[in-house]
């Protein structure tokens, strides 16, 4: 049939390895930093829900719970700069 | 402490919001259908010539199958960007996590905030890898360490298995939405739809799917930003008058600022977040986005520019939640007594730009709602096209195919599950089906992000190690869900869910990462390999 052809040992066609490059530490620890900081605002929100003011003068503002997932955002988009910034450097 | 019944289909519907408006909040609303307006039909008019235009004019560049499924890898990291951004812009997003809001306050935004954070996952541990060894479809990662055929077979089912409930979802929920929207009925709507999404993937494919995305995305940022600010300028831009204004309207008062549903059960809310944290980078439709670029730093670039806007978008739909609060809940135009609006809450940012914009503004909106759903539907078709030629046939067959093969082979895929879809979207009708979504990310979760780590970051693993592990994730991931509440209980009527959670990710990831290293450490790769050679001219 065109366009098949037989199977072939793999080192004969492409090398076996192919280097994938390893988690260097920038990697690692911002990995680290965005599962620690999402934890972070789940937990606090929960324990905000739980342990909500009702006083009608703190509804006037943002809430504990909404900062939370405002810095929870900023700071997923700032990781995100912050690597691109330092891997386009290099 | 478990999630109570009467908060699981919330905490489910608004765990569903970024693939389907459908869902809990639709079963109410399409005994409700409206007359559609006819700025909104002039606007769905123009919407469809100009996606039909777009599909017709990448019709004919789309000669090869990278053309085809990937664009040429000629797409910008700017325009990436902004076609990633409006992947996670869809009508579920928008209207769903209005909706969301609208109902019962923040717990939508938690949701928002979830999908955000996966964003980095995604660009510091698979973007760049991806962009660097892979073609069509994440498989292609696997099998430059593994043998190919089952690995190829293994991904090919579960990306299928993965955009097949994603497709069924969308179809469900645009079916409901275009008939709320234009008062159509629920199967015609299906089939206006699905055959559009058909033409639009078959002819354009993913070159056609990026620049609606791209124009989409546009025009959906465009719209929800002149909502919140006409929103804004109600209350002097102060928003302390908007949450006062929102909270005294809602009977739930000050609770409204906090997250409610996701606060009860730590746990649930831990596995959901776990599942879409890591889900995403599983997804094979995000996936996809990857390839259509040029290099690894047009890949990463265009993360961040996606990160950005989908930022803005959240920030903005935040605005327009609690802006229908504030301006819709009470007034009769728009929500009876007991605050539900007319035609689903779904439809609060709709009925919000009509009261903040007028019926121009209102028809605008539903308008781009329908282009998102078209768009989203076609990238899920050629990314399970994608998979299906270049993986399930490819491995099945132990054959590789030449361009002209792959290309006719990818068309076909596209056209089959684009049938598939709207059959199974007819046979749903009214079905709950924001479960499929869950399980959709649960399994990208737990089988296909697991070996991606993996084959990316550890030379150990092996063939077998990836294959056991990989199955054991996507059948752990849909027999949990199944034996979840949702599908359990209340799909099934079963009696007690089995397993506690409705979202395993919690479980079945660390423990798919385990089985594959106990099974690749227990047995080394075997020398000598079997991979697939490219087809020649010669033959």
């Amino acid at each position: 049939m065109q366009g098949e052809s037989r199977l072939y040992k793999a080192t004969e066609v492409v090398p076996l390895r192919v280097t994938a490059h390893r988690l260097g530490a920038l990697r690692f620890w911002l990995v680290l930093a965005t599962i620690v900081s999402y934890l972070a605002m789940m937990a606090f929100s929960i324990y905000s829900a739980r342990h909500a003011a009702q006083s009608a003068v703190v509804a006037a503002e943002f809430s504990p719970a909404m900062i939370a997932l405002a810095s929870c955002m900023a700071f997923s988009v700032v990781l995100t700069g912050l690597f691109v910034f330092v891997r386009n450097e290099e | 402490m478990r999630i109570s019944r009467n908060s699981m289909p919330f905490l489910l519907a608004t765990a569903s919001t970024f693939g389907v408006c459908g869902s809990a909040y639709s079963a109410e609303s399409i005994s409700d259908i409206r007359q559609a307006e006819s700025s909104t039909i002039v606007f769905f008019v123009v919407f469809a010539v100009l996606t039909l235009l777009i599909s017709f004019w990448a019709a004919r560049r789309a000669t090869s199958s990278s053309e085809y499924l990937t664009a040429g890898s000629s797409i910008s990291s700017g325009q990436n960007g902004l076609a990633i951004a409006g992947d996670y812009m869809s009508a579920g997003a928008f209207l769903g996590l209005s909706g969301a809001i609208y109902a019962s306050g923040l717990d939508g935004m938690f949701l928002a905030v979830s999908y955000l954070a996966s964003w980095p996952i995604v660009l510091f541990l698979v973007a760049e890898p991806l962009r660097r060894l892979g073609k069509y479809s994440f498989a292609d990662v696997l099998t430059h360490k593994l043998r190919e055929r089952p690995i190829r077979i293994l991904a090919g089912v579960s990306t299928i298995v993965i955009v097949s409930f994603y497709l069924v979802a969308q179809m469900v929920g645009a079916g409901e939405l275009i008939s709320l929207l234009f008062g159509i009925g629920y199967g015609p709507a299906v089939i206006v739809v699905g055959l559009l999404m058909i033409v639009f993937s078959t002819l354009g494919g993913m070159r056609a799917a990026t620049w609606v995305q791209i124009i989409k995305a546009i025009l959906m940022i465009g719209g929800s930003a002149m909502i919140a600010t006409l929103v804004l300028a109600r209350f002097g831009f102060n928003v302390s008058d908007l949450f006062k204004t929102a909270v005294s309207n809602h009977p739930s008062g000050y609770k409204i600022m906090n997250i409610r549903g996701f606060a009860q059960d730590g746990v649930a809310t831990l596995s959901l977040g776990i599942g879409i944290l890591f889900g995403t980078a599983g997804l094979p439709h995000i996936l996809m986005r990857f390839f259509t670029v040029s290099d690894e730093r047009a890949a990463r670039v265009s993360v961040f520019y996606a990160t950005c806007l989908i930022g803005l978008f959240f920030a903005m739909l935040f605005v327009i939640g609690y802006g229908s609060i504030a301006l819709l809940r009470g007034d009769p135009a728009y929500a009876n007594a007991s605050g539900a609006l007319f035609g689903g809450n779904n439809l609060a940012p709709i009925h919000l730009a009509s009261a903040v914009g007028g019926s121009i503004l209102a028809g605008f909106i539903s308008a781009v709602a329908f282009a998102t759903i078209l768009a989203v539907v076609s990238g899920l078709l050629i990314a399970g096209a994608s998979s299906a030629a270049n993986d399930l046939v490819v491995g099945l067959s132990g054959r590789q195919l030449d361009e002209r093969m792959l290309l006719r082979i990818s068309r076909i895929a596209a056209m089959a599950l684009g049938v598939l879809g709207i059959l199974l979207g007819l046979a749903c009708e009214g079905q709950n089906v924001a479960y499929l979504l869950a399980l959709a990310t649960a399994i990208a979760a737990s089988a296909n992000f697991p070996l991606l780590l993996l084959a990316i970051y550890w030379d150990g693993l092996t063939t077998r190690g990836a294959v056991v592990g990989g199955t054991f994730g996507l059948v752990s991931s849909v027999v949990l869900t199944a034996m979840g509440p949702t599908i359990w209980s209340k799909v099934l009527g079963l009696g007690p869910a089995i397993f506690p959670y409705d979202s395993p990710a919690l479980f079945t990831v660390p423990l798919t990462l385990f089985v594959c290293w106990v099974v690749s450490v227990a047995k080394a790769e075997p020398e000598g390999d079997w991979h697939m050679a490219q087809p020649t001219a010669a033959e």
